[in-house]
């Protein structure tokens, strides 16, 4: 390679670099606001003031679903398997909406702890397969863990 | 190779090249899309919780997986560009921009009609989603630039420089879903194990798809380069030739 080339390579490569470098330390700075959802851990230890509009994301707790009957208002809990969040919400939920489902959900928290919804959206696994796969999965008890629809931490 | 490297940098070599490869490549894209096309929407089985709302996946899977490949494509041609000048690398780089910008249109849209019906939103602005509209955006700033400068040298420069930072983006969209929570799930995994997450009767006509989404890019690309060079080289005896024997 001649060596003007060279330098030009060299310089492309070093700019490439550094500017790699940048990103990543904001994006890793940044890392706390570019998350979508707080857990219900997070909600817990106290990092959400009341008021704030927030989202949380979990799974909905099992058993702990309850529907009025005779208006939309939901209640259920939202969990990711070491704290809850009881959620309060009125309105449609999506038809992936159950018990054992993620959800992310928008809304703020209460004075009395309650996290009063706006919105219920459904979060699912990259794992996709028939309903006779899932039953035969089920039966065997090799179901494969609904992984990434469970929040982290 | 840098006899091989330099003559691939003509643009009368790959033009004719290119004119062989061509009817082979739509005919293998052909199939492939054929095939994929009516495998996914009639015999993949219907999900277990989304129903048939997965044979969207089909799509928007491909498309979003290529959308990817663009500023790769355009840094490693902007580089050989700067380095070496080579034309052909610049004209790679300036058809790359538009189709990459209707790749990941394609991708956003099918993606938002997936999550219109099963998220129960069209758009929520996590890492994923995110950053492949900004990924869009690079791309139409890509071709605004190209057609802002006029000195056409000045231009193909300053889109090299850009496709290489806009690199950067790629890796961001790739690890979002890893790196940050998001709406967005995790990619699938494929694997031929018995107690593998997605069974074979899913992924294999998805693979199917991808690898004719991957043609169709390739047609394409090469398509939209052949006119370029034309274009260009529309001064040179061959193209001349070219026009007067056709």
């Amino acid at each position: 390679m001649k060596p003007h080339r060279r330098k030009r390579l060299g310089i492309i490569l070093f700019i490439a670099t550094a500017l790699s470098f940048a990103v990543g330390l904001t994006l890793y700075a940044l890392s706390q606001n570019i998350d979508l959802f707080y857990t219900p851990t997070q909600i817990a230890a106290g990092e959400v003031a009341v008021g704030q509009r927030i989202r949380v994301g979990g799974m909905v707790r099992e058993g702990s679903y309850v529907a009025a009957s005779d208006s939309l208002r939901v209640e259920f809990d939202a969990t990711d398997f070491v704290n809850n969040v009881p959620i309060h919400y009125e309105g449609i939920l999506p038809d992936l909406f159950r018990e054992g489902q993620g959800v992310v959900v928008e809304g703020a928290l209460d004075a009395n702890g309650l996290f009063q919804a706006s919105r219920v959206l459904a979060k699912h696994d990259e794992n996709y397969m028939s309903p006779e796969v899932k039953a035969a999965l089920e039966a065997s008890g090799a179901s494969p863990q609904n992984h990434s629809a469970m929040p982290e931490q | 190779m840098w006899l091989w490297f330099s003559k691939l940098g003509s643009p009368k070599w790959f033009y004719e090249l290119s004119g062989k490869w061509l009817p082979w490549l739509i005919a293998v894209m052909s199939l492939l899309l054929i095939i994929g096309i009516v495998w996914a929407l009639l015999f993949v089985p219907p999900d277990y919780q989304q129903g048939n709302t997965i044979r969207i996946m089909y799509i928007h899977v491909p498309f979003a997986s290529i959308s990817l490949a663009f500023f790769p494509l355009m840094a490693v041609a902007g580089t050989i560009t700067l380095v070496w000048r080579m034309k052909l690398a610049d004209m790679v780089a300036k058809t790359a921009a538009p189709l990459g910008a209707w790749f990941t249109a394609l991708a956003l849209i099918s993606g938002s009609i997936w999550g219109s019906d099963i998220w129960g939103t069209w758009w929520i602005w996590d890492g994923r989603l995110t950053s492949m509209l900004l990924q869009f955006f690079l791309l139409i700033g890509v071709i605004s630039l190209r057609s802002a400068l006029e000195d056409t040298e000045a231009a193909s420069k300053a889109c090299a420089v850009l496709s290489i930072v806009g690199c950067i983006n790629v890796f961001v969209i790739k690890f979002s879903v890893d790196w940050w929570n998001t709406l967005h799930q995790p990619a699938g995994s494929f694997s031929l194990a018995d107690d593998a997450p997605n069974p074979p009767e899913v992924w294999v006509p998805l693979v199917v798809m991808i690898l004719a989404i991957y043609c169709f890019f390739a047609v394409s690309l090469i398509l939209a380069t052949r006119n370029e060079i034309l274009v260009r080289e529309r001064r040179a005896q061959w193209v001349e030739d070219l026009a007067c024997n056709s």
